[in-house]
């Protein structure tokens, strides 16, 4: 087989240039680097919408948007980051990453992956182009939850179409994980010596392939709610909004595992490689991660502590919730023994994971109290919530997915980025974080709910406090392309092994790898 | 930083502060005061984990840096140890969940109940029924509030009394007694929320919900609704009245015989 | 080669298998409900085994109304309290008014509290979910004919039965 593949790839004459390459490319390195540049664009889009949340809400009182604009912002800006940010970016990095840390020429279905990829962009402009609608864009929270999200605009199909449209390219790509993983590892790379980040990926896959499938159920059954009559969320024809909840969730919940899976993934890869000593209890982590996964899929209902659950529903979600904390305790624990007695040094990648176990840690004690459902019932649908999800999805996910560019952009492009300038777009990141959203723990329990445009009085000064950290932080990410930039301008190359305490296949290949790599299948030890 | 507003929420959960609260009320009612204990026991125990975890963390990214010389350990695994820290956590959700599950169980306990609200959710204000009296009317946000908030009203905001939390007629209940509160709604799911008597529970359209709640102290207190359902979803509050209970059946006779109009 | 195959087609089964589940979660939902009596939905009941000497044992019962998407009707129960005594037959209405001149299709969804007594709420006769027509500023009466179950948990002395009127007009077509 590796015969063939050389006699094909030797020429690369036949290989379209400009635009026609990367809109025809089946390779998982270019693939990879579309889904990271459409991530970061993304994440600004995201970002911008974020900054006129926080904008109107620096100040009581109305000074910018009517209050329906408002909530089309919260709900975009949800959406979009979620779907359009941090999935693409774990699928990006498991382009680049995956074959070539199991030595595997590419992934299965290499024609599958381009248009995994190239749904995306035409998904998103299809959903934010709503927001140009005469109705507008969607308004009801990225939870969709009817009869709100029934209510009006003609938005609706639009966005349940790019949602549908979303979902299959990960089901295709999450498809393509497995296959790749499961068929084409080096030999004698077994499943216990993967590395950590490919086995990260391959429970995020199955959590996929199970949970988007459901999510389209749900949006299906809004549709024909809305448009053929059907009445699975309409009391009056014997339906329920509740069941759309329970629906949602069910996809709701294994879908933030989703977003957190990857980057516990890198966390695992960078906090050995700057502690100079292995990843502490590597079979620990990989058992702690599925089973949170498995887990996953029986707390949906903690989303929905209001509803009117019987009372035996409310305490079996309320402890196998709790239950979750268990390993991913033991992955903190793991990973602070790693660097236990290593011998560290404090670069880029290494600052930003060490600030994701802090923070995501905060996020997680937060989500433990929330766990509990007599105090959630203050909690729920309060900014205490808003905190929560964003301190374990922005100074958690993206702090890993920004820590893994740092670590592995020498290998992609072969220069270094200037070291001097990650650390500081790492200080002001982390303190404009922590500006923004931990303030909102406090006006969330004074009493502030989610989804306003609004607020009474008494919650003015922490809110101020969290915009300027807002606009803090979207200024810092500016520097964070510059150093992008920077670095692709760069004319020293990097080495193959860039970092002094990494490990994997990946730093065998020279930096930047060659366009085909692994043609043959390397040697295990 | 993050250690001095930790510490800024340790130190001042009992203060009552105008501005810059930090931290749940601990509320009037049986159920605001369990919610209360529990949120601060999770809230204590998550403080002494966190220093814990972290008090390691900072100690080994000072001492054990390859700047100082320090050279690598090569362990990386124990099964010994795994199991300690599986098991310790575990025992700990457990000394949780008893304590929660008792306040659940109160919570969700809405038997022996003497007077019974029903509250209906509409875009955007709320209908109340006291069902024992056929007392009905609807309250939606006052109009001081209404006017001030609009897009570039010019009216500075904190001028208003209770900006976004006052309404044209407030919901008056009697201390001291058990109250049970339906909870229902016309159109979209909404919430009744109103932080000082504990407890949360959604409107649903077609459905009935049920919370309870036994106010100990006279005063007004203050709500919102909680769950998105439109634009104004941030515009229709709450007022809930208490009053000593003799005074309660004095106002529900007046409400009978003025037959309050039911405006929306 | 044949690997690959066979990893493709499981896992798109998988996928096929997760999008019908969401809709077996449909039939799921009400199996759960019904066999837990929860989410407030009631029995409707025609076989009855009546107690012929019910015990001495009552509870009250309310009824009240709530009127969907401000639809143009006035809904009201005749009987807004009723002392009952379980295992005992009782009758009772509801009211129904156009109030808009053209004739309406209104459907009536029931709930009970307790949710968990719900399944103790046996009504023989009533017009949950049946599709009212009425008529441009006409006055209907709709019954309900129940019966509380003897096995009523014995610390519950209040039910609640609410009704919700919908006007479903628009599901129908109007004449």
């Amino acid at each position: 087989m590796s015969a063939n593949i050389d006699k094909l790839h030797d020429d690369h004459s036949h290989t379209p240039s400009g635009i026609m390459r990367w809109i025809t490319t089946t390779n998982h390195k270019d693939i990879g680097s579309m889904y990271l540049w459409f991530s970061l664009i993304m994440f600004f889009i995201g970002g911008l919408m974020a900054l006129v949340i926080r904008a109107e809400l620096f100040q009581p009182g109305l000074q910018l948007v009517v209050p329906g604009f408002f909530n089309q912002m919260t709900t975009m800006h949800a959406l979009v980051m979620i779907f359009g940010a941090v999935m693409p970016a774990f699928v990006g990095l498991a382009n680049w990453q995956l074959p070539i840390m199991i030595g595997a020429p590419d992934m299965a279905l290499p024609r599958l992956n381009n248009w995994s990829f190239w749904i995306l962009p035409f998904a998103f402009t299809m959903m934010l182009s709503t927001l140009f609608f005469e109705s507008g864009g969607p308004a009801a929270g990225w939870t969709l939850y009817p009869p709100l999200s029934l209510q009006g605009g003609d938005s609706m199909p639009f966005v349940i179409l790019s949602i549908h449209l979303l979902g299959l390219s990960s089901i295709l790509g999450a498809i393509n994980v497995i296959a790749t993983i499961l068929n084409m590892r080096a030999p004698g790379m077994t499943l216990m010596k993967m590395p950590i980040f490919v086995w990260t990926w391959l429970i995020t896959a199955f959590l996929l392939i199970a949970s988007m499938p459901v999510l389209a159920g749900a949006i299906t059954m809004l549709l024909t709610d809305r448009f053929f009559g059907t009445t699975f969320f309409t009391a009056s024809g014997g339906g329920d909004p509740v069941l759309f909840q329970h629906i949602f969730w069910f996809f709701g919940h294994p879908e933030v595992y989703i977003l957190i899976l990857p980057a516990f993934g890198i966390v695992s890869t960078i906090i050995p490689a700057f502690s100079r000593k292995k990843l502490f209890g590597y079979d620990s982590m990989v058992y702690a991660t599925a089973s949170i996964a498995l887990l996953s899929f029986i707390v949906w209902a903690h989303h929905m502590f209001t509803v009117g659950m019987p009372l035996a529903g409310e305490l079996f979600f309320m402890f196998t919730t709790m239950l979750i904390a268990v390993p991913t305790g033991v992955k903190v624990f793991n990973w602070v023994a790693t660097m236990w007695k290593g011998s560290m040094t404090f670069e880029t990648p290494m600052l930003f994971a060490l600030a994701f176990i802090v923070l995501f840690t905060v996020g997680g004690f937060s989500g433990l109290m929330l766990a509990m459902v007599p105090a959630d019932f203050q909690y729920h649908d309060t900014y205490f919530v808003v905190a929560h999800f964003h301190y374990v999805l922005v100074p958690g996910a993206v702090f890993a997915i920004i820590a893994a560019v740092y670590y592995w952009l020498p290998k992609w492009t072969g220069k270094m980025y200037n070291e001097s300038l990650g650390k500081l777009h790492f200080w002001l990141t982390t303190i404009f974080v922590n500006l923004t959203f931990f303030p909102m723990h406090f006006v969330g329990l004074a009493g502030m709910p989610r989804r306003i445009p609004d607020y009474a009085v008494q919650f003015a000064d922490f809110n101020a406090i969290a915009s300027v950290g807002a606009f803090g932080f979207g200024l810092s990410q500016l520097l964070f392309v510059y150093i992008l930039f920077n670095t692709l301008k760069q004319k020293v190359t990097a080495e193959d092994k860039c970092w002094d305490g990494a490990e994997g296949l990946e730093w065998t290949l020279s930096s930047p790898p060659p366009y085909h790599s692994f043609d043959k299948a390397p040697k295990i030890d | 930083m993050k250690i001095f507003n930790i510490l800024l929420m340790v130190i001042l959960p009992t203060t009552v502060l105008a501005d810059w609260e930090t931290n749940m009320p601990r509320g009037v009612t049986p159920t605001s005061e369990v919610a209360y204990d529990l949120h601060m026991l999770i809230f204590y125990i998550t403080v002494v984990i966190g220093i814990l975890v972290f008090g390691a963390m900072l100690y080994s990214i000072i001492y054990h840096r390859k700047s100082l010389g320090h050279k690598p350990a090569t362990f990386h695994e124990s099964t010994k140890v795994e199991i300690i820290w599986t098991i310790i956590p575990f025992i700990i959700l457990v000394g949780m969940a008893v304590p929660a599950t008792k306040a659940l169980i109160l919570m969700e306990d809405t038997r022996d109940s003497e007077i019974t609200l029903k509250v209906t959710g509409y875009q955007w204000m709320w209908q109340y029924e006291y069902l024992e009296d056929n007392v009905s009317f609807f309250s939606k946000i006052d109009n001081e509030s209404n006017v001030a908030r609009r897009l570039n009203s010019g009216i500075e905001v904190s001028k208003v009394d209770h900006y976004l939390r006052n309404v044209d007629n407030v919901v008056v209940l009697p201390t001291d007694t058990k109250v049970r509160i339906l909870l229902t709604a016309s159109d979209v799911i909404h919430a009744w929320w109103v932080p000082e008597l504990g407890g949360k529970k959604d409107a649903i359209p077609g459905y009935i919900n049920e919370m309870w709640v036994d106010i100990k102290k006279p005063g007004i207190y203050r709500g919102q609704c909680a769950e998105l359902c439109g634009k104004d979803h941030g515009f229709m509050p709450i007022v809930v009245k208490a009053v000593p209970k003799n005074e309660y059946y004095k106002w529900v006779s007046i409400q009978k015989s003025n037959k309050v109009a039911i405006t929306k | 080669m044949k690997n690959f195959k066979k990893t493709y087609l499981s896992l798109t089964l998988f996928a096929v298998f997760m999008f019908s589940f969401s809709y077996m979660l449909v039939p799921l939902y009400d199996i759960f409900c019904e066999i837990t009596g929860l989410n407030g939905k009631t029995n409707q009941t025609k076989v009855l085994n009546i107690n012929e000497n019910p015990a001495e044992r009552f509870v009250k019962v309310k009824f009240t109304s709530t009127i969907a998407n401000s639809a143009p009707f006035i809904f009201e129960p005749v009987d807004r309290e009723m002392t009952v005594q379980i295992g005992k037959i009782y009758n009772t209405l509801y009211t129904l008014t156009n109030n808009s001149n053209s004739i309406k299709h209104a459907t009536a969804s029931p709930s009970v509290v307790p949710s968990e007594d719900a399944e103790y709420f046996k009504k023989i006769e009533c017009f949950c979910f049946s599709q009212q027509e009425i008529n441009g500023l006409e006055t209907k009466e709709l019954p309900l004919q129940f019966i509380i179950d003897d096995d009523l948990p014995l610390d519950t002395k209040t039910l609640i039965l609410s009704y919700t009127m919908f006007n479903t007009t628009d599901q129908i077509g109007s004449n």
